[in-house]
This record gives C-alpha cells, structure tokens and sequence, in this order.
C-alpha cells in the first residue's frame, strides 16, 4: 500500500519548487498553493530525495494520508480505542450472559426437575445465552424426557434472567379397564370385514348400519336372556362415502433459474433472514449455507440465483389430476383410518373465472367401529326404548 | 490499483494522450516540464512540445508519466 505524507514546502517561487520536484521524479498528489508555501502529497519513499533535493527549504511534515493516518490516530489514541473496544465486549458478553434462572412453580419438585434438566442443557447461572432456536430444543427435549410430569414449558429471556413458566401435567383419565363395553359404528356405512374377539358380533358382512348402531354386543346372551357383560373387543371396517371438492387456478407461475448469480452474506437472529450485502439481482432465490455461529446469531454465505418466472397454465388432464391430489389430501385429514379407496368418480367439473372445480365422489373402505362403555342400567332403559 | 493502471496503459497504448476537461488538461506520457509560470506552462512529449497558455495555471498533481493542470485555458498550441 502506498504511504502518502501531506507536506508542506516554504517557498516564494512554488513554480521553481515544482519544476525541481518534477526534475527528481516524484509522484505528487493534491498541490496546494498557499501565500509562502506549497503544501502536497508526496509518497513517504520520496521524503528522503526531496529533504537532500530541497536542502535549502524549509519542509515540514504536516499529516499522514489514508490507512496510515487511521493507525496514526488510533495509536495516538490507543487508550481511547482500547477502552472502547474493551467496554463493547464487556457490553456484549454481558448482555449475553445468563445471571439468573427463575423456575416459575409452587411444586419443588417440578422446579428440581427443571433446574436440573436446564443445567444439562447448558442453561444455568454464568453462562451464556442461547438462540431462540436453541432454546425450542431444549423445551422440546425436556417436554419428551417428562412427558408424564410436565404439560407446557416456556422459556422467557428478560435481560440477564431467564424465567421459566411451567405448567404440570395433571393426569386425570388413568386408563382403567373398562368394564362393559359396545362396539358401535361412529359412521354409516356397509360392513365389509369383521374381527371379533370378544363380544358377540351383531352384524353381517354387506349389512347396512347406521350411526351409533351396536356392531359387536358386550351382552353375552343364552336365548333372550343375558348370562353375562364384557368389554368387546374387535375390529369393523366399513364401506363409507364422502364428497370432496377442489378450486385450482388454471394459471400458475414457474420460476427457472437463468444462470447468473451473485455471492451474498446472511445473518439469522433466530426470527428472520436479513441480507448483509444490498441485494444485487432484483427477482433472485436464494441458497445459503452455514458459516458460524455466535451470540445467537447464525452467518451464512448465500448466493442469489436470478430467476425468470413464466407463467403457465395446466392443461385440462393436469388439472384435474393437481385437483385430485388436493382431494385426497383433504381426506387423509378427513378420514385418518383410511385403508383404501374402493371407488373414485368426478361428480361436477367446471371452470370459471380461470379456476377448475372439481367435485368428487369417493367410496372408502375404513374403521367404523368405536368403543362405547355402558353400565347395566343403561343397557337396561336401551332395551326397555327398543321393546316399546 | 496497480491493476487499474496496467488496463489503462493496456487501453491507451499510445505515445501521448490528452484530455480537456472543466478548466483541466490532463496530460499522459509527457517526458519533461519545461517551463512553470501562472500563464504559460510547456511540457515536451515524445513528438513536440505543447504549450499551453492561460490564467491562474497551476499543477494540481504530477509524477513521471502524467500531469494535471488547472486553471483557465486560453490556447493550446503544439510546437514541432
């Protein structure tokens, strides 16, 4: 790097000067004519020729130029510099230092338990503070490892204290043996297949049933009469229908990379991606890849790719088959027990304002039977409604 | 910026160049500053020598190769 030095040469005659400095070669930079003087950059190689060229002037060093005069200021003010940089570290490490970590319960144990599972996860007084990311994990892990005692956790980050919220699970539906028990349909439908294994089954393959209809009895009956209740248990699957409809945009766009991309840098503060660099291709997507991490924030290197987006359209086949797809979707969390689709058909298709809908039948073969507990009383008034 | 130098002598690869420019004459690949004064400056190049006469001339940078010159330019003549 080249080391300027601001000069200044006391002369009457500063065209004299000039023309001798231009005699020896030297590179001046920024020539200012003042009264008696002339003040320029001169390369601080050239110091030396220009002292023994110019012997019978007066020349005197004024200033440093550029990164020179920066380490010149900053040496001259090293204590400043150093106690800056010194109290923003000490700002920085202290902002993100953990000094206090409150477990918000009255229950001791549940405080122990928590304290000490945070400890493990690095969470503990004198130490630093996590991402936010970090700390999800640490709730997920600790909620996984007590599932049977803690029912939510939350962890708030208040300046230097961190205050955990914890709510305990309090378990009320022990899950005990029941003791009379129907299996009735939870829908309408045929009945395909059935397993029994205990109980008596009351239906027939290809019987229609309705909702709430018994399928297999817990009543163990010798003749009209009732020799004994038990819990049935068993398996029902049955033929139900559903109608399910679509709306896809017959246009869509597709976004192609054209081949040019330029490197960025991105930083993650647990929340959101920022770009360092302005962003520098205008329709870009973007891929990025961990560089490090510190003080909870995460750096990438990115790099944006141009893309050209085109609009498309489906052709009709397309279409239907891209409304088909959402359908089953939307079934699958319709009917989670879904084992297989016995029969499809399209209902209604229509396309209106540049959106196909599509309306379908679907003919599913699922689980239908539930288990309903009754007590013998209940029975009792059920078979007393059935006889009047 | 030793890069942005070669690409111009790569660029100007010529004996001389000169350009004129808001009450500027800047000056590549002269060889000698023959005369200095606040009206009459002349520089020799390769094939002659331009002197060039004005008001208030003054150098506002130099080194062996280039100059640039500042003030108001009446004329621009080349003696060969």
């Amino acid at each position: 790097m080249k080391h300027y030095l601001k000069i200044k040469i006391n002369t009457k005659d500063k065209s004299k000067v000039l023309l001798k400095l231009n005699n020896i070669g030297v590179d001046i930079k920024n020539i200012e004519y003042l009264r008696e003087a002339l003040v320029c950059d001169i390369l601080s190689n050239d110091l030396k020729r220009v002292k023994k060229y110019l012997f019978s002037y007066k020349l005197e060093i004024i200033d440093d130029k550029g990164f020179y005069k920066l380490i010149k200021e900053l040496k001259k003010n090293i204590l400043l510099v150093v106690g800056l940089v010194f109290s923003v570290l000490i700002f920085l490490i202290l902002t993100n230092i953990i000094v206090k970590v409150n477990v918000i319960h009255q229950d001791k144990e549940i405080r122990q338990i928590l304290t000490d599972a945070l400890e493990e996860a690095g969470v503990k007084p004198l130490s630093f503070k996590k991402s936010y990311q970090e700390y999800e994990q640490i709730i997920t892990n600790i909620k996984n490892n007590y599932k049977d005692k803690i029912e939510w956790l939350e962890i708030e980050v208040k300046g230097m204290v961190i205050n955990v919220r914890v709510e305990k699970r309090i378990i009320t539906n022990q899950t005990v043996p029941k003791d009379y028990c129907h299996i009735v349909a939870k829908k309408s439908g045929i009945v395909k297949k059935i397993l029994t294994r205990k109980g008596v089954a009351l239906v027939s393959i290809n019987d229609y049933v309705n909702k709430d209809d018994i399928l297999i009895s817990g009543e163990i009956k010798v003749g009209e009469e009732v020799k004994d209740n038990v819990c049935s248990d068993g398996e029902v699957m049955g033929e139900v229908w559903y109608k399910a409809s679509a709306n896809i945009p017959l246009e869509y766009q597709e976004a192609n990379k054209t081949g040019k991309w330029r490197f960025n840098f991105l930083v993650n503060d647990g929340l959101k991606d920022t770009l360092i660099l302005k962003r520098r291709i205008k329709d870009s997507e973007i891929e990025k890849k961990e560089l490090f991490k510190v003080l909870g924030y995460t750096f990438y290197i990115a790099k944006e790719y141009e893309v050209k987006r085109e609009t498309k359209s489906y052709s009709t086949n397309e279409a239907i088959n891209k409304a088909t797809e959402e359908i089953f979707a939307k079934l699958k969390l319709k009917s989670q027990d879904t084992d297989k689709i016995i029969s499809q058909k399209v209902l209604q298709k229509s396309v209106n304002n540049g959106n196909l809908y599509i309306e379908m039948f679907f003919s599913i073969e699922e689980q239908i039977g539930e288990v309903k507990e009754y007590t013998l009383e209940m029975e009792d008034d059920r078979v007393d409604k059935v006889n009047n | 910026m030793k890069i942005i130098k070669n690409m111009q002598n790569f660029l100007l690869d010529q004996d001389y160049y000169i350009d004129i420019f808001n009450n500027c004459l800047h000056v590549y690949y002269y060889q000698t500053l023959n005369t200095l004064t606040d009206n009459l400056i002349e520089l020799k190049l390769k094939e002659f020598n331009l002197i060039i006469e004005g008001e208030n001339l003054t150098v506002n940078s130099m080194d062996n190769h280039e100059i640039l010159i500042k003030g108001l330019i009446n004329s621009l003549r080349f003696v060969r």
